[in-house]
């Protein structure tokens, strides 16, 4: 029952933010800032976890394929296993674990020292100004970071594959090549861009709706970060069932 | 550089201090259960619902790979190996890093801004063995346990998306989930999550130990132990792979 009324008051708080948006222009400093903190910051992390995301892959990859004597199809099974799905996943849990709780835990603060009723006081719309260039930022800069996520998992997966493994690398690439398309590449960049719109939302709307003092901050975070996945991963099948199924 | 080096020691020595209170009594038994028990009914129902649409989504993107070959029977070892080995192991830690890593750094950061912890202190209880080596402790015993949870909501959904959506004969199905399956391979998962719990709840608990700054401390406490929790494992994940299973 609580859950209900957490996805209707969701809802209306996209749908408060959506009156705002399209009658003003958006706070263009603003997003730029916060594109710069989503995406510059988080790089580290994701090109790190990236990378142990490939090297997995290719592991796992070869110990599927070996009993069947198919250890020439590792390529094949890395990209269509990271390309389509892993590696625009996780790059989604990681922003959501990096930058979502940033978006939370920022606005729970906010809202624990009044500043977000300060900002009533002088007329200035809350989501408006806390919202709208959290959004627009996490919109630009997903995609590129979903697309450097693929490129890193695929890197490190190679390097596996041919270094620890003894695979033959032309091979390798041969084979992710060819079970490679164009539309994997674009599913993935249209996952990216509905994987920031719910990190976004979901954050904030945890962040604004927060209760009063260090524990609700914590549980504000906290929440973010696991609806966030949760609600991820349950659309990342929706997205491959249409696109793919 | 330096300062991180400093703070990995610091980190070393707390890590060493709550070890060696788990392994000498007075163990803290109450809290233990209590914590492990409330670990696992609050990720469960998070664990499943990730690991179920991911089974589906592997049996969605296995048969598009196996119907080139006509090799469909062969999508049920692939998914077993897949969810007992990697995914479930991985995705459950991930979740019990969000949602218990992070509440536990929530709880101390906020005791320890409250001055609680050092309420402790002066009333001469060992706050690390009271408050922290229970907690840790639960996250060992509540991550095998989830990923228990997760492998099997993981088969459940490549079960689904095969047999109901795909329509692939059901008999076929089971009997070739096992064909490259050993129980090393879900005893590998336990050893590994055992370990990712011991990991996610050292991260969270030095992060809450050692919180500052109000409120936004707390925030940035949480904040942190996910995403470094989160990058630990994954590293210290391929390190075991390849050792357990390479």
């Amino acid at each position: 029952m609580s859950a209900l009324a957490w996805v209707g008051g969701l809802a209306y708080f996209a749908w408060d933010w959506f009156k705002v948006a399209v009658t003003r222009r958006p706070p263009a400093g603003q997003t730029l800032v916060e594109a710069y903190r989503i995406g510059v910051q988080s790089l580290p992390v994701l090109l790190t976890i990236s990378v142990f995301v490939g090297t997995n892959l290719a592991l796992q990859g070869y110990n599927a394929f070996v009993p069947l004597g198919g250890q020439r199809l590792v390529g094949m099974f890395v990209a269509m296993a990271g390309v389509r799905e892993l590696a625009p996943l996780i790059a989604a849990a990681m922003i959501a674990a990096k930058a979502g709780t940033e978006m939370a835990s920022q606005i729970a603060v906010m809202r624990t020292r009044e500043q977000i009723d300060a900002l009533e006081v002088m007329a200035v719309n809350p989501y408006w100004y806390l919202v709208t260039p959290r959004l627009y930022a996490i919109l630009a800069v997903m995609p590129a970071l979903s697309l450097i996520a693929v490129f890193v998992t695929v890197c490190a997966s190679y390097c596996v594959a041919v270094y620890q493994l003894g695979l033959n690398g032309p091979t390798f690439l041969e084979y992710a090549r060819t079970s490679t398309h164009l539309r994997d590449i674009l599913t993935g960049e249209l996952k990216a861009l509905v994987f920031a719109v719910i990190i976004c939302f979901v954050s904030c709307y945890c962040g604004f709706r927060s209760e009063k003092g260090p524990e609700g901050v914590g549980k504000a975070t906290n929440q973010a970060v696991v609806l966030s996945c949760i609600l991820c991963v349950s659309f990342n099948y929706l997205v491959s069932q249409v696109l793919y199924g | 550089m330096t300062d991180l080096l400093a703070r990995i020691g610091h980190f070393g020595a707390f890590a060493g201090r709550v070890a060696v209170r788990m392994v000498t009594p007075p163990w803290n038994h109450e809290d233990f259960f209590r914590h492990a028990w409330t670990v696992s009914v609050r990720c469960l129902l998070p664990v499943i619902a990730v690991t179920f649409p991911f089974g589906l989504v592997i049996g969605l993107q296995g048969l598009a790979i196996f119907d080139l070959f006509g090799a469909q029977r062969l999508l049920p070892s692939l998914i077993s190996v897949a969810v007992l080995r990697e995914l479930s192991p991985v995705l459950a830690s991930v979740l019990v890093a969000a949602q218990a890593g992070s509440s536990y750094a929530a709880e101390l950061g906020s005791m320890r801004i409250k001055e609680e912890l050092d309420a402790t202190e002066i009333m001469a209880v060992d706050s690390v063995r009271w408050h922290v080596a229970p907690r840790v402790a639960a996250l060992m015993l509540a991550c095998p346990i989830l990923n228990t949870v997760g492998d099997l909501a993981g088969l459940a959904g490549g079960y689904t998306m095969a047999v109901v959506v795909k329509g692939e004969p059901s008999g076929v199905f089971l009997a070739n989930l096992w064909v490259f399956t050993h129980p090393s391979d879900v005893v590998g998962g336990l050893i590994k999550t055992t370990i990712f719990g011991a990991i996610i709840g050292m991260i969270a608990c030095y992060h809450g130990f050692y919180a500052t700054g109000g409120a936004a401390g707390v925030g940035r406490a949480v904040n942190d132990t996910v995403v470094r929790a989160a990058l630990t494992f994954f590293a210290v994940n391929y390190f075991l792979t390849s050792a357990l299973f390479g």
